[in-house]
């Protein structure tokens, strides 16, 4: 007497399917995003930004940016990606300009090179006058100022 | 008859997945967001003086531009006092600085027209802006500011 193999039904019904890879993948995107914010912030310094109405929110991306900071009212100085450059004007070039050349250099056929100026709203306009004669020594093509946006009533009452 | 034994296979202890996927999504949205941080940031884009070429540091004087000073008052280093083509003196007072730029708007200047924002060295880079968004709102387009020639 044969017996008839019994087919193993499985025990239930549910489909699983395994979370590990799918845990792995995320948990390589959280780092990745981790790394990236982290390079975002070395290129920003905290400052308090002055207001305007005219200005607008701009794609940086289509630039290689160079974001010049400007910090510390009362005795000013240029942060540029989280290290202090020499700016201050001599007649030739400072460190600020050859930086800047050298980013031009690089920048070469590519994209054009823009200066981002992120200035505190109480530093002396003498600093900012630097940085735009040194930017204008390595010929920078695009020059923007960083603002914080707000309505034309809010700016004049400010 | 024997009695076959089967052995216990062993327990396999499964921590619940679920919440734990749950917490990695709130992370990476976090991250994802936190970008745009800078929101509410906007850009003013301006022309920089030329400091090479035959034109660097010369002042055209073949064009009448219209001049903003933006003086410092003594008692206040961060103050601001607004003179309009060596002329008209405005206080602080910015609305009033901009009903004066568009009144020569009014008597027929092109947008075009070269304005000169022109601050002593100890002002302030806010009262620049601020004189830089009243030209704008003039609907001047030609706006410039006077560095020290070198």
């Amino acid at each position: 007497m044969h017996r008839k193999a019994r087919r193993h039904s499985s025990e239930s019904g549910a489909v699983s399917f395994n979370m590990t890879p799918m845990i792995d993948c995320v948990f390589q995107l959280i780092i990745f995003f981790i790394l990236t914010s982290q390079f975002i912030q070395l290129e920003i310094e905290q400052v308090t930004l002055p207001v305007s109405f005219a200005s607008k929110p701009k794609d940086v991306t289509e630039y290689r940016n160079v974001v010049i900071n400007l910090v510390d009212e009362d005795d000013p100085k240029c942060m540029v990606f989280g290290k202090q450059v020499d700016y201050l004007v001599r007649g030739g070039d400072n460190e600020l300009s050859s930086l800047l050349k050298e980013r031009k250099r690089e920048a070469g056929e590519g994209k054009p090179l823009n200066v981002i100026l992120r200035a505190d709203e109480l530093i002396p306009y003498e600093a900012v006058a630097s940085v735009m004669l040194a930017a204008g020594k390595a010929e920078i093509e695009g020059w923007w100022i960083t603002t914080e946006i707000k309505d034309m009533d809010e700016v004049l009452q400010n | 008859m024997a009695m076959q034994v089967k052995p216990e296979q062993p327990k396999k202890i499964q921590p619940p997945m679920t919440p734990m996927i749950d917490i990695i999504f709130q992370l990476l949205i976090f991250f994802l967001l936190m970008p745009n941080q800078q929101a509410g940031e906007g850009y003013l884009t301006t022309n920089l003086p030329r400091t090479s070429g035959p034109v660097a540091g010369k002042q055209q004087k073949d064009v009448k531009r219209i001049k903003i000073e933006l003086q410092v008052p003594e008692n206040d280093d961060k103050g601001v006092v607004i003179v309009l083509n060596d002329a008209q003196t405005f206080g602080r007072n910015f609305e009033g600085l901009l009903a004066a730029l568009q009144g020569l708007q009014s008597r027929g200047l092109p947008p075009d027209h070269p304005v000169l924002i022109s601050p002593w060295m100890s002002c302030r880079h806010k009262w620049v802006v601020r004189a830089f968004d009243m030209a704008v709102a003039a609907r001047f387009t030609n706006i410039h500011f006077a560095v020290p020639y070198i």
